[in-house]
């Protein structure tokens, strides 16, 4: 497919958000170039554990992203098959003090329409043996297990197949401006070590927790929370569901099946710089600690990895740990909030979420570029994550 | 709660204090003057540093221009593959505390550098019968002391049957193992992360870059252990082509260099069985 | 197929990269160098090795058999030469290799017809068991110590 508008918009950032959005815009028909530093999903979005949220962890504080979560849910598992272990999750409760959570989740679920199962603890571990065996009870949700980088492939692989021009190892070094106008952006090429510059019609900061330093470089302001928290994998497949604790959210409180690997998460914390983030061991053992109350056999499993990936969380100051700031996202156009034209950010935001935030982006960027395009990836199949890998690299 | 602020340290450190210092040798390419060559850089590392913290250490505190590929950082999505003193590795699951106190990084063999440590992969996927589902059946969690089986040929792997459980005979491995019935049909990701060591690792990729190599084949006898679709005739005959699994000499390398059980080198025996000595087409399973 | 060829690097980015093969030198020892290989590797590599060498033998002994087509003292001269101590050495390499490649063979043929794939290791062993003590019987009657 080439594009059939002549408007060009260039996206900085190669996660989830920069493909979703590549993706939509490509399929609007307008041309779009994408500049990412390193590999494409090498941010934030390659690294979480691989849930697709039925949105139940959200459901029972914040309705609406319950609700969003559930509708992206069903919306990804249509637009992307053949990508998810659509085993369905459990939350479970370990002990006496966990089933003050459970009419609330129940409660919280049907209000967001998420379907929900009440299992007694028989039922729970014949479908899960290796759970602990202490358990009381379980509530089952439509959660379901991804490999986070291979669906977001998939919407790169569309986006490419369809005219985008998806350029890793092209870090955007300055935004260029005019008059108060973005027009474009300044670039270092990893490939060779040339620089040079690429002209837009619109750019989008795509950057994730970078999103701030990007914004920067037009001189616009996006308060940004960086907050990591650690993961943990661990050798053993476990379980084949999602295994999520009955309790309010906090540290280690999901299990997720990797392959031949159990994932433990998460803790979190805040930093300035998420290109620093470190590996805290009290934080691996907190894993360990918690993930060992869902699955006993994980206290004594070898260890595979540890790693930290940070959440781009937008707000600013004040926050402690990371988990008081919203997990919604949001779009600013910089000419509203900063008098900067040509310009537009998008951030914050959760992995099961991307396409529903590319959407609301691209009509934003469309009603700028006045361009009338409905959008269409809801109902529109991915091509497979191979398939980014059938041309040149570099086209 | 834990304690908020975490241990001082970038990316390597997952415990305080620097004891150490390694030296590290990398690849160095950029397109253009296409000079090849090798920088050396002292990195700080620490207990449980691998070679990709420290390679990341590198980029943001000593190169920027060094350009790397990793994703998930936990031999999930298989894009750190690299050569480590001359063996391959996924960079986010090596330990530099495994290597000496100068390691040499280079990028994976045979598939063509695109700059630095990043190989193009397009040629690696190339190769790939063209039914690539990723999802498989999965039974019940493997049976065994922490869920690992040990096979005689030293692999300790994580197994979990098919379901329906398949005839012996189709299953590479010839395991008797426990044929539960799940409660449930559950789904699974194949193991192979589709990182190309295997690639690099195969004496015979490296002299023939026709050769579809290890993790393609390994692929197409998943597909004769679960069709998902695909016909069996179909693959047997990709398979026989003279860049197919005659080609493999059994050198066994893969096997040994795949990082996620995926054991293409049994796999690709189970393939050259079924073209030997046929398979069971008729009830009987009579070959 | 870009939107746009702006982009610094367009043009280094189509062209075919440089392939590596392990180990140093011409892409054709990729197989031939054995660090950073294991035992499956390595016996390949030699069982290369050694199927070239006999090659090379097979052409050697049907030209040292065509001398007996010249004469007797011909043949003689030659056999003092191939009974030397020293030459006979070279005999019992020349069993090592081929026993090395009739073994190998027959575990190459039975783990890649898909035989045994489990035990590809005791296979192995046992093979290299037999050919140690077959090679070590056979430099102890060559070369003199049992007639």
């Amino acid at each position: 497919m080439h594009p059939r508008h002549d408007a060009h918009v260039v996206i900085v950032g190669g996660g989830a958000t920069g493909g979703g959005l590549a993706h939509d815009l490509a399929l609007r028909g307008l041309r779009v170039t994408l500049l990412e530093r390193g590999e494409v999903t090498s941010g934030t979005s390659g690294r979480h554990h691989g849930l697709l949220h039925s949105g139940a962890r959200y459901a029972v504080g914040d309705r609406e992203a319950g609700v969003e979560c559930i509708r992206e849910n069903m919306i990804l598992k249509r637009i992307a098959p053949g990508t998810f272990e659509c085993n369905d999750g459990l939350f479970v409760a370990v002990c006496d003090e966990d089933l003050e959570y459970l009419e609330p989740l129940i409660e919280g679920c049907t209000g967001a329409g998420i379907p929900v199962q009440r299992l007694d603890a028989a039922e729970t571990l014949r479908l899960e043996p290796n759970l602990n065996p202490e358990l009381k009870l379980a509530v089952r949700v439509p959660d379901a297990t991804v490999d986070p980088m291979r669906l977001i492939l998939r919407f790169f692989a569309t986006a490419r197949h369809n005219g985008a021009d998806i350029r890793p190892y092209m870090e955007v070094i300055g935004l260029l401006a005019h008059d108060g106008v973005v027009t474009g952006a300044a670039v270092h090429d990893h490939v060779t070590g040339k620089e040079g510059e690429i002209h837009a019609d619109l750019v989008v900061n795509a950057a994730g927790p970078w999103s701030e330093k990007v914004a920067a470089m037009a001189g616009a302001q996006v308060p940004m929370t960086p907050s990591p928290g650690v993961l943990l994998a661990l050798r053993g497949r476990y379980c084949n569901m999602v295994i999520n604790r009955m309790h309010k959210s906090g540290d280690g409180d999901i299990v997720v099946p990797q392959r031949g690997l159990s994932i433990i998460g998460t803790t979190s914390w805040v930093v300035e710089d998420p290109d620093d983030l470190s590996v805290p061991e009290d934080h691996v053992e907190r894993m360990y600690t918690e993930g060992s109350k869902l699955i006993p056999a994980l206290r004594h499993s070898e260890r595979r990895a540890a790693w930290s990936a940070a959440r781009p969380l937008v707000g600013s100051a004040g926050a402690a740990t990371g988990r008081e700031l919203s997990r919604t996202f949001q779009t600013f156009d910089h000419a509203e909030k900063d008098g900067i034209e040509g310009f537009v950010t998008i951030t914050g935001g959760k992995a099961t979420t991307l396409r529903g935030m590319a959407e609301l982006c691209a009509d934003v960027v469309c009603r700028k570029l006045g361009i009338d395009e409905p959008c269409h990836t809801h109902e529109t199949v991915l091509l497979p994550h191979t398939a980014y890998y059938s041309e040149a690299v570099a086209a | 709660m834990i304690e908020e602020k975490p241990s001082p340290g970038g990316a390597v450190m997952t415990q305080t204090g620097q004891d150490e210092t390694r030296r590290f040798r990398v690849y160095r390419y950029k397109r253009g003057d296409g000079d090849e060559h090798f920088d050396e850089f002292d990195v700080p590392v620490g207990p449980h540093t691998t070679v990709l913290d420290a390679l990341r250490w590198i980029k943001q505190h000593k190169d920027p221009s060094l350009a790397l590929r990793f994703s998930c950082l936990h031999a999930s999505c298989g894009t750190c593959g690299m050569q480590v003193d001359g063996r391959e590795a996924l960079g986010c699951v090596c330990s530099v505390q495994d290597h000496g106190p100068e390691i040499r990084v280079e990028p994976l063999a045979n598939l063509p550098v695109l700059t630095d440590l990043v190989v193009e992969m397009n040629g690696f996927f190339a190769r790939f019968p063209h039914e690539h589902p990723i999802i498989r059946s999965s039974g019940a969690p493997a049976e065994g002391e922490n869920g690992k089986v040990h096979l005689e040929s030293g692999h300790e792997v994580t197994l979990d049957l098919p379901s329906p459980v398949p005839p012996l005979h189709h299953h590479p491995l010839h395991h008797d193992h426990r044929a539960a019935t799940p409660a449930v049909d559950f789904v699974r990701l194949e193991d192979c992360i589709e990182c190309g060591l295997c690639l690099s690792a195969c004496p015979v990729a490296a002299t023939s870059h026709d050769y579809v190599g290890p993790a393609a084949l390994a692929a197409a006898e998943r597909l004769l252990e679960e069709p998902r679709g695909v016909k069996r005739e179909d693959v047997l005959a990709w398979a026989s082509r003279p860049e197919g699994v005659w080609r493999c000499h059994v050198g066994l390398e893969c096997t040994r260099a795949c990082p996620a059980e995926a054991i293409p080198a049994e796999r690709i025996m189970a393939l050259r069985r079924e073209l030997t000595f046929g398979g069971p087409d008729d009830e009987e399973g009579k070959r | 197929m870009s939107a746009t060829n702006e982009l610094p690097g367009s043009a280094e980015r189509e062209q075919p990269g440089p392939i590596h093969h392990k180990g140093p030198g011409p892409s054709e020892s990729g197989w031939l160098d054995p660090r950073g290989r294991g035992h499956g590797g390595r016996a390949l590599a030699l069982h290369r090795v050694t199927g070239l060498v006999i090659v090379f033998y097979l052409y050697l002994h049907l030209g040292v058999l065509s001398m007996l087509l010249i004469g007797s003292s011909a043949w003689s001269s030659f056999l003092s030469v191939v009974t030397a101590k020293s030459f006979l050495a070279f005999e019992v390499v020349l069993i090592a290799a081929v026993l090395f490649h009739g073994l190998n063979g027959i575990r190459v043929a039975f783990v890649g017809s898909g035989i045994a794939v489990t035990r590809e290791r005791a296979l192995f062993w046992a093979g290299t068991v037999i050919g140690t003590v077959a090679v070590i019987f056979a430099a102890l009657h060559i070369l003199g110590a049992l007639s």
